[in-house]
């Protein structure tokens, strides 16, 4: 039986015709009015191509990149990846919205590839003229079939940028985003850009000392890539202090998820509680609560997506550790 | 009209369609008719009968309209004929006589040349011969590339055509100067007066212009491989759209002024010396490659294809311009069956900023030329790429894009290059046709290139379907520092 066949060309052609459709009649099939007062806008800042595992809640995921497109409005190319049977098949779709006190929908065109995971070196070719020219490409690989397919490296040649989660199971580890890096890829990887709030706060505590030893105790057996990457951050940063990491040393108050920092202690005067919410900070002379944004997967897309050049700091940090 | 080729495949799928929708739009004197001309023996009842089938399939955002088809097709008629026997040219006189009473053409006659090109000299030595190239009203041929499939030949059926035809009555028609985004070029710079002073070298460094098919030679392979890209396309089309976008402003837009610049523009294009070809051309041939996810097949394992053709299904060349206005600026033109999309586009590289203000913690920030795209296919348009500074604390620049699209912009339909040509034969106006001169010229930049690739050995195929091309390619402009554009 033949490979089922999915050309490019006739994707685009029904983007299209797709959008000719949406910019001239609504969802009831009134006529949509143009020029100035109403019509649609299409937005388009990136291509953001997103692999995911087809058992992932779609609409979950959908709820994810739609609130990514009000920030950084994408052509987003979704592929979920499948076992089995040989599949290969696309739809287009957008994502609109109408801000507050316009009359102009801006729209986000989507285009949803599902795909058996032997066919992914043809999902790399595929996708290639997808792509919006001249305008950034991201990969995010969220998908864990991916990560040690075969054809990875032809997926990530399609990118001017991976973002990866390695707190997510199956994703790839330092020493496969190390990889990335040598490879002259720019990486994100959203265990660290979880901890730039943290990092933010830590900066400021530690602006005028020279603290000769900082402990990060994390709940749990193992350390997870947060609570590494924290120790490698203020490590590379501070290289006079030793930093160390503590597992179990959970004060009974405290909620945190296994292998993320929870606690901070600056030699031994201060101490920075990373797990009730906030941050609160407590110098023995001066307690202090501040609050932390949660860390959604919309926060952290945005921010690791706001950065398309190199993120010297991280791969600093990430250095550190691998090395 | 007369169309000789007339059960030819431009006939059903551009020149028929494109006379319907004239017609449908009213564009068409009342007793306008066609007398169509092919070795096949039918009637015109036969005639009609395959354009009904093939003008709905091939109308271009169109719709059919059935009463205005049949008030159209009474004026098809057709003469089965060989173009080498005189007599075809006497019952051509006799059909164009009848014709003409019945429908009160005036005695103006445009000849249309669709048939093989090797038949082109003899068709108009009949023509004139017969008497056929002047008469009571006006009288014009349009010629089909390609123009001589060299300069010498070019050169020569230039004579022979003239020998009939003043060079006024000459229609050559390369249909990309009729596609809406080519003459929108001369509208972008000559209609506005912000461009124009940034066109030229100082502030342009390099222009690419692309033409990339997505499909092989789809059953053409044994035309193809006589051809090639080089000559198919390179030659005509994407000559004439480099000359659109480098000529000089006309002092009017008359078809001789627009096309003096033109031609101009083509005489300056250096000429390759044979020692200067290997580093400023690359020949390409498409291997066994996966497309869209299918297994296809090398332009060698195509039916029809010499399994050992050295025909170039992929030709990229390196332009410069001799005059003031482009002295070292390189136009690098590329065009190939099986590149991993269809597009046509020039992309106009600007030089970048003289130094980068905006230092990051790490070093100097890098200056991002801007970049111009004039879209020609699909997704008609303009845009302009430039960075910008990104929402948020620090000063981190983002390349963003500014758009315009044809489509979108006006909302209406824009005509099929073969409607805007062929009424622009109609009405006299040859400004978008090419004139002998710029055929000669070039063939003349092209000329070299085919020498010297004539004499090669090439170890074909060199790339993969569904890539962009061959690693030389690449090649040739990072010799100059550039990249091609991904577009």
């Amino acid at each position: 039986m033949p490979a089922v066949a999915l050309k490019p060309d006739e994707i685009l052609k029904k983007l299209g015709a797709y959008w000719v459709n949406l910019g001239a009649h609504d969802e009831a099939g009134a006529d949509v009015p143009r020029g100035e007062d109403g019509g649609l806008l299409r937005a388009c800042s990136m291509t953001l191509i997103c692999f995911a595992d087809d058992e992932e809640d779609p609409d979950a995921l959908g709820h994810t990149l739609a609130s990514l497109m009000r920030e950084h409005p994408s052509r987003m190319i979704v592929i979920r990846l499948r076992d089995g049977e040989d599949e290969l098949a696309a739809r287009v779709s957008s994502k609109c919205w109408m801000p507050f006190g316009h009359r102009r929908q801006i729209c986000c065109e989507q285009v949803e590839v599902t795909a058996s995971i032997n066919r992914l070196a043809d999902v790399a070719s595929i996708v290639a003229p997808l792509a919006a020219a001249d305008l950034p490409r991201v990969i995010v690989l969220r998908s864990a079939r991916i990560v040690r397919a075969g054809a990875l490296r032809k997926i990530l040649a399609l990118g001017d940028k991976i973002i990866v989660d390695s707190s997510r199971p199956g994703a790839p580890g330092f020493g496969e985003i190390g990889g990335l890096l040598d490879a002259g890829h720019t990486t994100g990887d959203l265990a660290w850009t979880r901890l730039t709030p943290i990092r933010a706060l830590l900066a400021q505590l530690l602006e005028n000392r020279r603290p000769a030893a900082i402990v990060i105790e994390y709940a749990g057996k193992e350390a997870g890539p947060e609570s590494r990457y924290l120790q490698a951050w203020l490590q590379t940063a501070l290289p006079d202090a030793f930093v160390s990491l503590r597992g179990n040393g959970l004060p009974p108050d405290c909620e945190a998820s296994d292998g993320k920092p929870a606690v901070v202690r600056v030699d031994k005067d201060i101490a920075v509680r990373l797990c009730t919410g906030g941050a609160e900070y407590d110098s023995g002379v001066m307690r202090q609560r501040a609050s932390m944004p949660e860390g959604t997967e919309e926060r952290l897309l945005g921010e690791e997506l706001g950065i398309v050049v190199h993120d010297r700091v991280f791969e600093r940090a990430l250095n550190h550790i691998t090395a | 009209m007369v169309i000789f080729g007339a059960n030819g495949d431009l006939t059903k799928r551009k020149l028929m369609p494109a006379l319907y929708r004239l017609a449908y739009e009213g564009r068409l004197a009342p007793g306008f008719a066609v007398i169509g001309i092919s070795r096949t023996v039918m009637t015109d009842d036969d005639f009609r009968a395959r354009m009904h089938d093939s003008v709905p399939k091939f109308l271009e955002d169109s719709p059919f309209d059935a009463d205005l088809w049949r008030s159209f097709a009474q004026g098809l008629f057709y003469l089965p004929g060989d173009v080498g026997d005189p007599v075809l040219y006497q019952q051509i006189v006799k059909s164009l006589e009848e014709v003409g009473k019945e429908h009160e053409t005036a005695g103006n006659v445009l000849f249309y040349l669709s048939t093989q090109p090797s038949q082109y000299a003899e068709i108009a030595e009949g023509l004139g011969k017969a008497g056929l190239a002047k008469g009571a009203g006006w009288r014009r041929i349009i010629i089909e590339k390609p123009f001589g499939h060299d300069l010498t030949s070019a050169r020569d059926l230039n004579t022979r055509i003239q020998a009939h035809f003043e060079e006024e009555q000459i229609y050559r028609i390369d249909h990309y100067l009729g596609k809406e985004t080519v003459q929108n070029i001369m509208a972008f710079r000559f209609g506005n007066g912000i461009f124009e002073p940034l066109w030229n070298r100082r502030y342009i460094d390099h222009v690419q212009i692309t033409a990339a098919e997505s499909i092989g030679v789809e059953g053409r392979g044994a035309y193809y491989q006589e051809a090639g890209a080089l000559r198919d396309m390179i030659q005509n089309h994407l000559l004439q759209v480099m000359a659109t976008i480098s000529m000089e402003p006309s002092a009017t837009f008359s078809s001789d002024a627009v096309r003096d610049e033109r031609a101009k523009l083509l005489r300056s294009v250096r000429i390759l010396k044979p020692e200067e070809v290997a580093e400023n051309a690359v020949a390409g041939q498409y291997g066994p490659g996966r497309v869209g996810g299918q297994q296809v097949v090398g332009f060698r394992q195509e039916q029809g294809v010499n399994p050992e053709s050295t025909t170039n299904t992929y030709a990229a060349a390196t332009f410069l311009v001799d005059n003031w206005r482009w002295a070292g600026v390189p136009f690098y033109i590329r065009t190939g069956k099986y590149l991993p999309k269809r597009v046509t586009e020039i992309a106009i590289h600007f030089r970048s900023a003289p130094l980068s203000v905006f230092q990051s913690a790490d070093g100097p920030g890098e200056t991002v030329p801007n970049l111009l795209i004039l879209r020609i296919q699909p997704e008609e348009g303009i845009s302009l790429k430039f960075v910008s500074k990104r929402p948020g604390a620090g000063m981190t620049l983002r390349p963003v894009s500014m758009d315009f699209n044809y489509g979108a912009s006006f909302g209406e339909r824009s005509p099929s290059a073969y409607e805007t040509l062929l009424l622009d034969a109609i009405i006299g106006d040859a400004t978008l046709y090419t004139r002998q001169d710029m055929v000669e010229a070039s063939w003349c930049a092209v000329q070299p290139i085919m020498d010297y690739w004539g004499a090669q050995k090439f170890d074909f195929p060199n790339y993969a379907a569904g890539t962009w091309g061959p690693a030389a390619a690449d090649a040739m402009l990072a010799r100059r520092g550039h990249v091609w554009r991904t577009p």
